[in-house]
This record gives structure tokens, sequence and C-alpha cells, in this order.
């Protein structure tokens, strides 16, 4: 009868444990393979962009500056989260701001990213482009880092680093990027500020000047 | 100023920038340490008007004028100018890799003097100067300098920059003042042509002077720190990041 008592015992612990090991090794499985999903998807937007960005510079050069710069913009548009890009860069004045100056900003700093992209966007068609690693960084943020080779050697390799994360509709957009530890978004985010705060705030002044000779 | 006094003042700088880095625990300045801002951005529209009047028209006719294969020669060797710097340098800081591996480069290209790379971009050195070496000291950055005619630097840096031209001016035969008045403006010019979208593009932005100041101590930073620095930065700037995709 004892013996029997802790037969059971053993076969209950046993189909516990076995139970346990089952369903944290699930929960493993599930979060590395949703780290690498994020980090597949990542990696694969920067590759399609710096594709598109390519076939651009070459199909586009003939084009008027301004077309070629609407192109761009489309393509741009395509790839970065600038609901996110226009709250970082303006921090707490951004929830001060009237909707139609939100939408000001937006644009004006759309044209200013269209406007650094075009100046790099001639020497990308002769340039390759090499992935050399991707992290997952806290809960939402990916790291894309890569290098922008010249193929005869004859520049210097330029270090890449893509911010990215996924919005509500599950598609991976980019936040950030840094070239040469030059970030888009902090530079930005230096000019608006120190603008907004010598000006109490005034968003109108800050969109003067972003939109002023342009 | 003689050769005596010009080495005691950079050995006075020095001191004061040892001492200022042995008080002073606050390595990694903000980006807004900027006291001296009025006076900067005065400036920096000097700079600015000089740069549009002087220096721009006469880098793009260089460009245009000068065959590339020229201007990479110049390119070239104003870097290899450079690279005792660099040499010296990275022994202060011991990175013996990068002392051997400058060295090395700097006397085969001297073959050449400089003008052509004969290790065809294999061999890559990282650029030290004086400046990097007083961060590798501990040393504070300092307040944010435009300098006339040079452009952005910080009080660690500038100081950096006049002991490099001087221990240069030491080690070659030339005197200072004649090291300066050929190298300076050609390094210049050579500079501005390269970066010509770029400036620009800085001088069509909102306030061109903060983008200036954020590209340079961004990238500067970026140059001379540990991984250290790069991976609190990064920390510091996902917690703001992830707050903002809330």
């Amino acid at each position: 009868m004892q013996s029997l008592k802790s037969f059971w015992i053993r076969k209950k612990i046993s189909k516990f444990l076995s139970h346990t090991f089952l369903i944290f090794v699930i929960f493993n499985v599930n979060i590395a393979k949703s780290f690498s999903d994020d980090l597949r998807m990542g990696e694969s937007t920067i590759q399609q962009m710096i594709i598109e960005a390519q076939k651009h510079a070459i199909d586009t050069i003939k084009l008027e500056p301004n077309e070629r710069s609407l192109k761009i913009e489309l393509l741009i548009k395509k790839y970065i989260n600038l609901d996110f890009m226009s709250k970082a860069t303006t921090g707490t004045f951004w929830k001060k701001s009237s909707e139609k100056q939100r939408e000001m900003y937006k644009t004006a700093l759309l044209k200013q990213i269209v406007l650094t992209i075009e100046e790099h966007l001639n020497t990308l068609a002769n340039l390759s482009y090499k992935p050399t690693k991707s992290e997952k960084r806290g809960e939402k943020l990916i790291y894309v880092k890569g290098l922008i080779q010249d193929p005869n050697k004859k520049k210097p390799d330029v270090n890449l680093l893509w911010k990215l994360a996924a919005n509500k509709n599950g598609s991976v957009l980019i936040l950030d990027l840094e070239i040469e530890g030059i970030s888009l978004v902090s530079s930005q985010k230096a000019e608006a500020l120190s603008i907004l705060r010598k000006n109490r705030g005034n968003f109108d002044i800050l969109l003067n000047k972003m939109t002023k000779d342009k | 100023m003689t050769k005596k006094y010009k080495f005691l003042f950079v050995k006075l700088i020095t001191a004061l920038f040892i001492l200022n880095g042995c008080s002073n625990s606050t390595k990694f300045a903000s980006e807004n340490k900027d006291p001296f801002e009025k006076i900067n951005r005065n400036v920096f529209q000097f700079n600015k008007y000089v740069d549009q009047e002087i220096i721009s028209p006469v880098s793009k006719t260089y460009v245009k004028k000068i065959p590339a294969k020229i201007r990479t020669g110049v390119s070239n060797h104003l870097q290899w100018m450079d690279t005792p710097s660099t040499i010296i340098n990275s022994a202060l800081q011991t990175d013996m890799e990068n002392t051997m591996l400058a060295s090395a480069k700097f006397l085969l290209n001297g073959l050449t003097l400089g003008f052509y790379d004969l290790d065809k971009g294999e061999t890559v050195i990282k650029k030290r100067d004086f400046g990097s070496t007083l961060a590798w000291l501990n040393v504070s950055e300092g307040p944010f300098l435009m300098v006339p005619f040079i452009g952005p630097k910080t009080t660690r840096d500038f100081t950096g920059t006049i002991i490099d031209k001087q221990n240069m001016a030491t080690l070659s035969t030339n005197s200072l003042d004649d090291l300066n008045l050929a190298e300076i403006p050609i390094n210049i010019i050579d500079k501005r042509g390269k970066m010509s979208k770029t400036i620009d593009n800085i001088y069509l932005s909102a306030d061109p002077y903060i983008k200036i100041r954020s590209f340079y101590l961004q990238n500067r930073r970026n140059e001379i720190y540990s991984e250290k620095y790069i991976e609190n930065k990064n920390n510091n700037l996902d917690a703001e990041f992830e707050k903002f995709l809330d």
C-alpha cells in the first residue's frame, strides 16, 4: 500500500516537472523566435531600403531636382517613423503644439531628411552596403549596424547604425540613423530645442526658421 | 615668441588641463556646455563669412580645375604629414598596435612623400591627436569653442591641436609658422572640397551654429571615447526612445 502511494506521488511529481520543463522550453523558444524574427525583419527592411535607394540614385539622375526630391521623399516616407521622429526631436514641446503646427513640423522635418539623403545619394550608387551586426535592445528597439564601402578602396568605410522598431501595424520602421556616430535625431533635437527654449516654446518661430529660403 | 617661451606656454597649458582632469569627475560633458555661446556665435558668423566669400569659391575652383588624381595625392600627403602625431599619441595612449601600424604605413608611404598610398587603404589606422590623449588621461572636455578660421573645437581639443602643431614643429626642421603657412590653407581647402555639400546643407538649417556644434561634439566623442561611453550613450537614448514609442 505504502509503495503504491509513493509510486503515485513520484508519478505526479515527474508529470509536473515534465510539464514545467515543456512550458519553459516552449516559452523560451517563442521568445528566441520572436527576437530573431524581429532582427530578421529589421535587417531585411534596411537591405530593401538600400537596394531601392541605389536604384533611385540611378533612375532619377536625369530628373529635374524638384521631381527627384519628390521621388526620394516618397521612398523615405515608406521606411521612417516620422511621428516618432517629430516627437523625439521636440520633446515636451510637442504636447503643447497644435495639430496644424505638428503637420507643418513633420513636413519640414521630412524635407530636411530628404536634403541629407540627397547629399549622399549620387555617391551611394557606386558604393556597396555590408551589414555587420544586429541586436535587439530592450523591449522594442532593434539596432542594425552596417558599413558603406568603396569597392575601389579610394574612400574610407562609413559606419552606419540604424535604430528601428515595429509600429502598431507590425511593420518595422526606422527611428534614427547614426552616420559615424552622428545621430540624425540628436542633432535635429539639439537644434529644435535650442530655438524653442529661446523663444519660450513658440512653435511658429521654429517652423519659420525651418522653412526659410527653401 | 622665442622657442623657449613657446615650449613653456605649451607646458603650462598641459599642466593646467591635467590638473583640471584630476579635479573634474564629469568626463562626459553635456552637449549644452557652451558658456561662451554669444562670442562663439559671433565667431561662427565671421567664419561663415570667410567661408562663403573666400574658402568655398577657392575650394570649388580647386575641385573643378584640379584633376581628381592630383587632389587625391594632395589629400594623401596631408594625411601622411599628420601620421607622426598619430604615432606619438597612440604610443602615449599605450595603443601599441596602432603605433606599429601607423609607423609602418608612415615609412612605406614615405617613399612617395605620402602622395601615393602604397598599401591602397588596406591598413586602417585610428587617427590619434593630443586632444584624444588628454581625453585618455581623463581630462574633461571643457567648454565648446568656435575658433576663428579653424572652426568648432572643445577647449581640450584646441589645446591638443596647439600641442600637436608644436610637436610637429619641434620634429621638423621648419619653424611652426612656416609649417602653418603651407599646411593649414591647403588642408582647409581640401577638407572644404570634400565636405562641400554637407557644409552648404548646414547653412540651410534652422540654426546652423547649433547644428555644427552638435555634429562636431557627437563625431568627436564617438571618435575618441571608449566602447563603454558609446554603450552608455546608447542606453540613455534607448530609454528616451522607448518613452516616445509608448
